[in-house]
């Protein structure tokens, strides 16, 4: 097992480092016969970020109740501060998957109870309400309801009542799931200044921009740990470099170079893995210069342009996918049975045009224009509660629109028509699945609702089980799939009726980094086949996999268009700079005292700084950082990701009104 | 009192009085159960259709019909017909009297007159009733006529000892109290617990170190406050509904009271941790109260009618004992000296109910098996 970069003390985050804080050692837990963590191994220091990076059932959850005293283990040692957890419970504070809120008493009231509970003085707690609540955001709504705050509201009050106790641990489950990106960064950058402050936190995620976060992270997949190790080491210890490669003819493309790369080590040419990235292939080679010119021979031996190849770093999707792929099988889509070929159209197959809808007083979606082609991915993005299930649901025709027109497979009125619905595939979030019936049952129900000929009915639901590896697994209880699998089974359950159009509502929420891959591999071999697809998450990560997106805040969409444009279109740049050991809070705070907070935000040991013009601008943080005596170690620029332009573009907007309402004032 | 049994108290309380569901379940629904019980349940039967079939037609045998109609028990059928038992057959009557020809003449010749008196026994209890009153009505005309020998050697004379107006509500309300004391508390005791289990905000609770004990007793402290305020609720208006009031000293009905909230609610509880689901608590908490509270506690049948095995759970059912506390305090009014050792038994079974729910929720840890 890889397991190098867990005996190796290197890492910056060490240096720093204290006292062990959190010793995990071959810990087991099983539940009946069913064993959730088999023999888990680390040890978390004093004001350390550590991140349990893994999927839905690999154990996380778990290990976070073991931590927190309220779960014994089946074997294995596991200390916190040096004592039991269990007695440790009061220097400990633990944000749980699920909000550990009571929805019907108000941010206060939910704060006193904890302290109550925990025994904080009235002097103390009266006083750290204050902060803590100004620290989160949260003082203006003291009086509110739990129960009507936002997603990351809630998230934010949830950490304040971790917090009120003073905890030397932090532990948090999974914290930002349904939060939006610019909830989540703040959330982050307080966790940041909490380590700063020498709390020891360890917080569990399924998504690996997450982890970049991290100090140090540790990679569980089925209750073992398979990598351990700093974000930035991991990739280093992958030992290989990722290809951004833009070309016409992705899906040629792909499978040419697929050909090339080997399954089980690197080829000749040194192609490890390829994968299909919204707009662009991702071409994991072992050698920069050597995989590049073997990706640019390839293509030019079939006469396949090549408009831009872009050398850069591996990411942490790419570790995990390529070590766990070691004990996967990793199987190509097959093709999907079909008694006839499919015409190409040119017409949009889902089209709106100033879309609206209010529900009383309260606009949930407004002017929303978008347009989706058969045969591609669009991304519809948001956080909960931004409008995208509304949107969804106006465009398949559940929901009346307010104002403005939608068009579905050509249709402009009748959505819900038989003949129509028949055309279209939608798989929502909760996997619609029945547990207690067996894998072919399901299928074969659904097959009957779609009413598909007896001749092809049973071509489809071999294809849904080859595809999903679970040949001659057919009669295996439903309930008893790990979630990855389960998701895929849904997939093939949405589309046995072959649609034109179909609709996926977060479609891989708690699914793990392979299982979300093959996922990924699934849908661009439906959309190859000239089936238009609409798929709606709150993770920015995922965008990178749809052919275009668009962004819903409040209703409104504020950015359309590919992954590359979006990034491109953000104005000024992005740079990472590093500073010495213990300072990074202290640098932040500087920047922050001089430039708008959203452009700077931490990432584990490093900062990220969002400049507008980079000459001047960054002599000027140089000069800043200077004159507080602090030095500069790295610095250089770096691309930006979904979640910077989003930001970026929500600031700039929300700046921009601002600045308008003032100007309209008399 | 300790912070964190405190802190958990105030919390059950502003949680209770956010949630309609469960201010209905302490007071709407409580008083409803009260007018319900107590309106519904009649064991008295009243206006009883009889037949009569005068065959003598003479004064003698239409005073004696004059006399089976002078009270409200019995009332002259609908039916019009010629064969009475074709009344009884379709239900227009539940007995029927037949006079023979001779009923006037046998009676003035000193000789024996029998009457054939035909009683629907579809409803056994009640037919019993029907023959007894019938027997007693009879026996009372010839008392009042002069037609019976006067010398006879023993006579009962009954006097009824508590409630000698055979008030049937003073029956009734103190058993209905005994019922929705015990179902709603235990209700929302239940749901308290159950939602934290189910809502996942245990998980917090672990957390933070807070003892099984402590945590029970907050939440056990906050909806005995509000049982409390059932129990006034629900006793002050059937007092003045139902014209029911106290017969002797009301000392032992107030810490009895005290005591049987105490269990109803230690007993949601103990069902709240047992229970995995809101659904799973509400049903065995219902069930379970209906079953005994209603029918093994004497509140309509008497409990000595319980055969054997069930009379042993019949034993430790709490309301049983708070029914005889409670119609001590309204009907007989005897005071400490009756009912001290009922009280005492229902301070015995809340301890122990809160005893066992502590227990279950013991170390304060995940359920094998739940925890993922």
């Amino acid at each position: 097992m890889p397991r190098s970069s867990a005996a190796e003390p290197g890492g910056q985050a060490l240096a720093t480092g204290g006292d062990v804080v959190l010793d995990v050692q071959a810990l087991h837990r099983s539940y009946g016969s069913v064993v959730a963590v088999r023999g888990v191994d680390f040890e978390v220091r004093a004001g350390e970020i550590f991140g349990l990076i893994g999927a839905d059932g690999a154990g996380k959850t778990s290990t976070f109740h073991i931590l927190a005293g309220m779960l014994a283990p089946s074997a294995g040692t596991v200390r916190v501060l040096g004592q039991a957890p269990r007695q440790a419970r009061s220097r400990v504070g633990y944000l749980t998957q699920t909000f550990s809120l009571y929805p019907d008493l108000s941010v206060v009231e939910n704060l006193r109870y904890v302290a109550g509970l925990r025994r904080v003085a009235e002097g103390d707690f009266r006083q750290r309400r204050q902060e803590l609540l100004k620290l989160m955001g949260l003082a203006p709504f003291g009086e509110r309801l739990a129960g009507q705050l936002s997603g990351g509201m809630k998230q934010k009050l949830a950490l304040c009542c971790a917090l009120i106790d003073r905890p030397q641990v932090l532990l948090l489950d999974e914290p930002t799931t349904g939060v939006d990106p610019v909830s989540r960064r703040e959330f982050w950058d307080v966790l940041a200044r909490l380590a700063g402050a020498s709390v020891t936190i360890l917080v569990a995620t399924p998504y690996l921009d997450e982890a970049e976060r991290c100090h140090r992270i540790a990679l569980i997949h089925e209750g073992r740990i398979r990598q351990i190790g700093t974000p930035a080491a991991l990739k280093r210890d992958l030992g290989l470099t990722r290809l951004e490669l833009r070309c016409p003819e992705r899906a040629r493309a792909e499978a040419l170079l697929e050909e090339a790369s080997g399954a089980d080590g690197p080829a000749p040419g040194g192609i490890v893995d390829v994968q299909t990235f919204g707009d662009r292939l991702d071409v994991l080679v072992s050698d920069a210069a050597r995989g590049a010119a073997e990706v640019r021979g390839r293509l030019a031996r079939e006469g396949l342009a090549v408009e831009d190849l872009q050398v850069t770093l591996p990411t942490l999707e790419n570790v995990f996918v390529t070590r766990l792929r070691q004990e996967g099988v990793q199987s190509l889509p097959l093709a999907f049975p079909r008694s006839g070929g499919r015409p190409r159209r040119a017409d949009p197959a889902i089209a709106a045009r100033a879309l609206s809808r209010s529900f009383g007083g309260f606009q949930a979606v407004r002017q929303v224009d978008l347009e989706v082609g058969y045969g591609e991915i669009f991304g519809l993005l948001g956080a909960n509660g931004a409008g995208k299930t509304t949107t969804i649901k106006m465009l398949c025709g559940l929901l009346e629109p307010s104002a403005g027109e939608v068009s579905l497979a050509g249709e402009t009125s009748r959505l819900r028509s038989r003949e129509l619905l028949g055309r279209i595939g939608y798989m929502s979030q909760r996997f619609t699945l029945y547990d207690d019936l067996s894998i072919r049952q399901n299928l074969a129900f659904y097959a009957g609702v779609y009413g598909i000929p007896r001749a092809l009915r049973r071509r489809r639901i071999d294809w849904v089980l080859a595809s999903c590896g679970l040949e001659g697994q057919g009669d295996l209880p439903t309930g008893q799939l790990p979630g990855g699998w389960k998701q895929r089974v849904a997939f093939g359950a949405a589309v046995l009726h072959d649609p034109q159009v179909l609709f996926l509502d977060e479609p891989t929420s708690g699914v793990d980094p392979v299982a979300r891959r093959q996922f990924w591999r699934l849908i661009n071999a439906f959309a190859r086949s000239g089936t238009a697809i609409l798929v709606t998450t709150h993770y920015l990560e995922e965008a990178e996999q749809c052919n275009r997106l668009c962004f819903l805040v409040a209703g409104r969409s504020v950015i359309e268009g590919t992954p590359s444009a979006v990034k491109a279109a953000q104005p000024g740049c992005l740079f990472e700079l590093q500073v010495p050991a213990g300072f990074d809070q202290r640098s932040a705070e500087v920047l922050r005292r001089h430039w708008e907070p959203w452009r700077v935000s931490r990432f584990a040991d490093r900062l990220h700084l969002v400049l507008d013009d980079a000459g001047p601008e960054l002599a000027l943080v140089r000069r800043q950082l200077g004159e507080a005596g602090i030095e500069i170690l790295s610095l250089r620029q770096i691309p930006f990701s979904l979640e910077d332009a989003f930001i970026g573009t929500v600031q700039r907007t929300a700046a921009a009104e601002a600045a308008g309402a003032l100007e309209a004032e008399p | 009192m300790n912070s964190r049994i405190r802190a958990q108290c105030i919390k059950e309380l502003l949680q209770f009085r956010r949630d309609r569901l469960t201010l209905g379940l302490a007071f709407l629904l409580p008083l409803l159960s009260l007018l319900i019980l107590g309106f519904a349940i009649r064991l008295e039967t009243k206006h009883i259709p009889v037949v009569v079939q005068d065959l003598d037609r003479s004064p003698l045998s239409r005073s004696y019909t004059d006399r089976l109609f002078a009270t409200n028990q019995f009332q002259p059928s609908r039916w019009q017909g010629d064969d009475p038992v074709e009344a009884l057959d379709r239900g227009e009557a539940r007995a029927a009297v037949i006079i023979p020809p001779d009923f006037s003449r046998r009676l003035k010749a000193g000789k024996t007159a029998s009457i054939q008196v035909l009683v629907d026994g579809t409803d056994a209890n009640n037919a019993r009733v029907i023959r007894n009153s019938l027997q007693a009505t009879t026996e009372f005309f010839l008392r009042d006529r002069g037609l019976v020998d006067a010398t006879q050697p023993v006579l009962a004379r009954t006097r009824l000892w508590f409630n000698p107006g055979r008030k049937e509500s003073l029956y009734i309300v103190p058993g209905v109290y005994a019922v929705v004391l015990w179902i709603f508390p235990s209700l929302l005791a239940a749901i308290a617990m159950v939602r934290e289990k189910e809502k996942r905000t245990i998980l917090q609770v672990y957390a933070s170190g807070i003892g099984a004990g402590e945590l029970l007793l907050g939440k056990a402290m906050a909806y005995l406050l509000v049982g409390g305020a059932m129990a006034l609720v629900v006793m002050g208006l059937g007092s003045l509904i139902f014209h029911v009031g106290f017969a002797g000293d009301p000392t032992p009905l107030l810490v009895g009271t005290a005591a049987y909230l105490a269990s109803a609610v230690s007993f949601g509880l103990l069902l709240g941790v047992r229970s995995a689901s809101q659904n799973a608590a509400v049903q065995g908490v219902s069930l379970i109260g209906f079953l005994t509270a209603l029918l093994l506690s004497g509140f309509i049948y008497p409990v000595s009618n319980i055969p054997f095995p069930l009379s042993l759970v019949s034993a430790v059912v709490p309301a049983r004992y708070f029914i005889l506390i409670s119609r001590d305090a309204y009907v007989r009014g005897t005071g400490w000296p009756g009912v001290a050792l009922d009280v005492l038994v229902v301070m015995v079974s809340a301890v122990v109910l809160f005893a066992a729910a502590c227990r279950s929720l013991g170390p304060m840890q995940l359920d094998d098996g739940a925890g993922r």
